[in-house]
């Protein structure tokens, strides 16, 4: 049980910066969660607060320990790996053990924690076992109890199902929550599936070259990026440059009127917008539903374009509309989509209020 | 948290940092220690000494009167004993000839087409035991009713023309480094995708020019770093050409330095020899492993 | 009905497949056959007939006095294995784990004296020896055989280290190992293999050294592989000579069976058995 400070925290190597100034505070029992693309610096921040690597400057620091410089023996962590990492000459109960082996419990002891940990698994069977006999999830599954059987102070996960088929994946990340929730530990999660993020957070921390884009729950950062790259980083692919033009209503009706070209569009209200700001309005390509002429009044917004081409994927099918010569993107799915292999010439696109995000200034 | 920020220097590196990085470097030196020592006492040293010992007169080291500085044993060297050298140089060139002829099918056999490879292995180990037994060994197949005599009777070579005589001493070093060519170049070839080859003949190319094309240019490295390290080993041939050679092949620089040396006492002079063999064995070497895919190469 | 009745054509015996095929293995196995050749005639002629024993016979008178040069061997090869393993495992950890300033030069110049031409290598010994030691003694040949061999045995625990995942010794560090630790219960059972692979290398040559050892060897010490170089030297092609030649051979083989039986072949990967 732990809470963990990160302060300042930066890697640079010779030329590059790694992990730049990353900053962050994670509560007693919470689970967060570091996303972003590979390379972003984020497998790197979860190794330096496991010890793994040293960070270039900044602080760690868990509840009040300072653990910046200490070696990740004694920093009681438990890290799970990409693969499963268990030492293939020992036992999976010998595995499991290994940590209050090294730190010299008896025997007893630790035989009598490893049948618990197996039975949390749901392993029970499978102590006498070599890694090699075991499925991938099982292995992972070891991993897991084999860093809950020294009962550490955090959890640090590097992408610990990216090595799985999807089944697997989706059934794991649930045990993986459920594990944590039932041991109470606090959990830092590092994956560039977005959802996977979304399944299991209290919070996501989105990172992109070094740096931290934005911290917040799933609906702060789905409903409300902060920034064009976790805009399209979680999917909302279609940016509509535009200048605040007003805004009209109040509370969760609020919207700020934005003139996109010719176009005026509606958007989701949020603070810190005054009439003449630069904006990018952005609307997922699933949000997008075509028009036949008689539901437009549902929509908040309506775009009128031609259609460029239709990509069909099965249960779905993609669309690429010029609209004000910008393609946008759109997905359909159910019947919809099949009637649309025959259609070209002109389209009529509704949706409702859209995410809005200040336009970077251009250089 | 104001005091945190003083820890951290003006170049934006952590002095706890610093000190952890150089401890991580001294553990690592620490750790290489055993192995340098050894190297610098046992082998550089001791070649340092041969080559200071190279520009004494004879045996004059040991005299009372101290170590007498000359340059003669080079003289010497190149006056009376270059065809020692040229033999040296000969025998080793005439059996890594032989190494890459007979090595290259063999490996590309053995890679390609071999599933029986750990008899392979197994029995390709006996050349490693020692040249000593493999001269000694070929010394009684081409005695006369031995095992190659009728062979060679078949190819209408007299016996007696080839037990004691270059010929012989070639094969024998070529079997002894064998392993070695067939090693570098079976490397090699492993790593070239068999279905290059198939490619190269879907395009219409006959066996011979998908070799010449395709497989030989990319197995050159293997092939040169064969032909370096069986070349490298074989200037320092002793067993084979005193087991087997005649009175030519035994002036190779290694049985040569072993004569003047130990059973002549001329420290001098062997010390020449030494230090030009280390020289030539050098820079074969320092080509082999530029050429070669040493373990730490990734 | 003719036409469906017919048996299909067979296909010919004789394919240039076929030739192919039987060519290259039969290549195969004439050059193994070559490399064995010394070997058999050797055992052959152990058993000839000359100067009054025969068969076994040879054996016997041979190996009664060759058995101190082969206690003198193992003794020798086994101080060398020690020497070489001590030297190479913390060398090869060095060398693939830590920051070390030019690790390609270093492990190079490690290497070297795998290159150095015996007689060199025995010259410079014996010189160093007499003339600033004074003496030629049964430590002093070890680490002849030491720095000569070290190498064999350096690279296949730096290749089995360098493929074994640095992950395993993260996680056992994460789960509270000290770096001793570590190294005891995974890094070094786990690279095992390789390190037998370096002992196997290292046994065969240093077990068979004769050359070196012809130079630096103490006057009261004779090791298995010299006595038979100066029996081959004095005697020329004796058959009693053979016999122990043919005992030293098998003996290196026995240790070569042993190994794949135990290990396979698959650790020899990287090193002068490929």
């Amino acid at each position: 049980m732990a809470t963990v400070h990160l302060t300042s925290l930066t890697k640079r190597y010779d030329e590059t910066v790694a992990v730049d100034d990353v900053s962050l505070d994670v509560a007693d029992g919470e689970f967060v969660t570091l996303l972003g693309p590979s390379g972003c610096g984020k497998t790197t921040t979860l190794r330096m607060i496991a010890g793994l690597v040293e960070p270039s400057a900044g602080r760690i620091v868990f509840d009040d320990q300072d653990v910046t410089y200490l070696a990740p023996r004694v920093r009681n962590i438990g890290f799970v790996f990409q693969t499963p990492a268990l030492f293939p000459h020992l036992s999976v109960s010998d595995n499991i053990g290994f940590g209050l082996s090294v730190k010299g419990f008896a025997k007893p002891a630790i035989a009598a924690r490893v049948e618990e940990m197996l039975a949390m698994v749901d392993l029970a069977a499978y102590g006498k076992r070599l890694p090699a006999q075991l499925s991938g999830g099982q292995q992972q599954r070891v991993a897991l109890a084999r860093v809950l059987a020294t009962d550490p102070r955090v959890l640090l996960f590097d992408e610990p199902l990216s090595a799985l088929d999807k089944n697997l994946r989706d059934s794991l990340k649930y045990s993986i929550l459920e594990l944590q929730r039932r041991t109470g530990k606090t959990a830092i999660y590092v994956t560039h599936d977005q959802s996977e993020a979304f399944a299991i957070s209290d919070r996501i921390v989105v990172m992109n070259a070094g740096r931290i884009e934005q911290i917040g729950t799933q609906t702060d950062i789905y409903l409300h990026p902060r920034t064009p790259y976790v805009a399209e980083f979680i999917g909302a692919n279609n940016g509509l440059p535009g200048t605040v033009t007003g805004q009209e209503g109040d509370g969760d009706g609020t919207r700020i009127l934005v003139q996109a070209g010719n176009r005026a569009l509606r958007c989701r209200g949020r603070d810190g917008f005054a009439p003449g700001d630069a904006v990018i309005a952005y609307v997922r390509p699933e949000d997008i539903e075509i028009l036949d002429g008689a539901s437009d009044q549902r929509f908040e917004n309506v775009l009128e374009g031609t259609i460029d081409r239709v990509i069909f994927e099965g249960p779905t099918a993609q669309l690429r509309v010029e609209v004000d010569g910008r393609e946008l993107r759109v997905d359909v799915s159910g019947n919809q989509r099949l009637t649309l292999m025959q259609r070209d010439g002109r389209i009529r696109l509704g949706f409702d209020a859209v995410t809005l995000i200040a336009a970077p200034v251009p250089a | 948290m104001v005091g945190d920020r003083v820890s951290v220097s003006l170049s934006g590196v952590a002095p706890e940092v610093r000190r952890r990085e150089r401890r991580t470097r001294l553990v690592g030196l620490a750790l290489l220690l055993p192995a340098i020592l050894l190297g610098l006492a046992f082998l550089y040293l001791p070649l340092v000494f041969t080559a200071q010992m190279s520009f004494t007169e004879g045996s004059s080291y040991l005299a009372p009167t101290g170590p007498v500085t000359t340059v003669d044993n080079y003289r010497v060297m190149i006056e009376r004993y270059l065809p020692n050298l040229f033999v040296t140089i000969q025998l080793a060139a005439l059996a890594t000839l032989a190494d890459l002829l007979f090595g290259f099918p063999f490996a590309y056999i053995l890679v390609r087409r071999v599933r029986y490879r750990d008899i392979v292995r197994a029995l390709m180990v006996f050349p490693m035991f020692g040249a000593l037994y493999v001269a000694f060994g070929m010394g009684f197949a081409l005695l006369p009713g031995g095992p190659l005599d009728p062979i060679l009777s078949a190819l209408g070579i007299p016996n007696t023309a080839v037990l004691f005589s270059l010929p012989a001493v070639v094969f024998a070093m070529a079997i002894f480094t064998f392993p070695f060519m067939v090693m570098n170049i079976g490397t090699a070839l492993s790593n070239v995708d068999p279905t290059l080859e198939e490619a190269a003949a879907c395009l219409g190319a006959r066996p011979m020019q998908t070799f010449r094309r395709v497989v030989v240019p990319l197995t050159r490295s293997g092939i040169v770093a064969g032909v370096l390290m069986v070349f490298g080993w074989s200037i320092g041939a002793f067993a084979e050409p005193l087991v087997l050679g005649s009175l030519n092949e035994q002036r190779s620089l290694a049985l040569t330095i072993y004569e003047r040396g130990v059973v002549q006492n001329d420290y001098g002079l062997s010390s020449t020899m030494g230090i030009v063999l280390l020289l030539l064995a050098f820079v074969v070497t320092y080509f082999s492993l530029r050429y070669s895919r040493g373990a730490l190469a990734a | 009905m003719s036409a469906i009745s017919e048996p299909a054509r067979r296909p010919p015996r004789i394919t240039s497949r076929r030739i192919v095929a039987i060519v290259s293995h039969g290549y195969i196995w004439i050059i193994l056959g070559l490399f064995v050749l010394p070997f058999f005639t050797l055992l052959v002629h152990s058993f000839e007939d000359r100067g009054g024993s025969a068969g076994l016979a040879n054996y016997e008178a041979a190996l009664s006095t060759f058995g101190d040069n082969l206690v003198w061997s193992f003794k020798i090869t086994g101080l060398t294995l020690l020497l070489d393993l001590a030297v190479s495992l913390p060398a090869g950890y060095a060398l693939v784990r830590y920051p070390i300033p030019g690790r390609r030069v270093v492990f190079s110049l490690l290497q070297l004296p795998l290159y150095v031409p015996g007689a060199v290598l025995g010259l410079a010994l014996l010189l160093m020896y007499t003339f600033t030691y004074h003496s030629v003694s049964m430590w002093g040949l070890v680490l002849a055989m030491a720095v000569g061999s070290f190498p064999l045995m350096l690279t296949p625990i730096v290749v089995a280290l360098k493929d074994l995942p640095v992950t395993f010794e993260e996680a056992a560090q994460c789960l509270g190992a000290t770096g001793w630790q570590t190294y005891r219960r995974i890094v070094f059972p786990l690279i095992g293999p390789g390190v037998s692979a370096g002992l196997l290398l290292t046994f065969i040559i240093v077990f068979n050294e004769y050359l070196v050892t012809l130079f630096v060897h103490p006057t009261d010490l004779e090791t298995a592989p010299l006595r038979v170089f100066n029996l081959v030297r004095t005697n020329g092609l004796a058959p009693s000579t053979s016999a122990l030649a043919v005992t030293m051979q098998l003996v290196s083989f026995a240790a070569v069976l042993v190994f794949f039986r135990v290990f396979g072949t698959r650790h020899l990967k990287g090193t002068y058995i490929i």
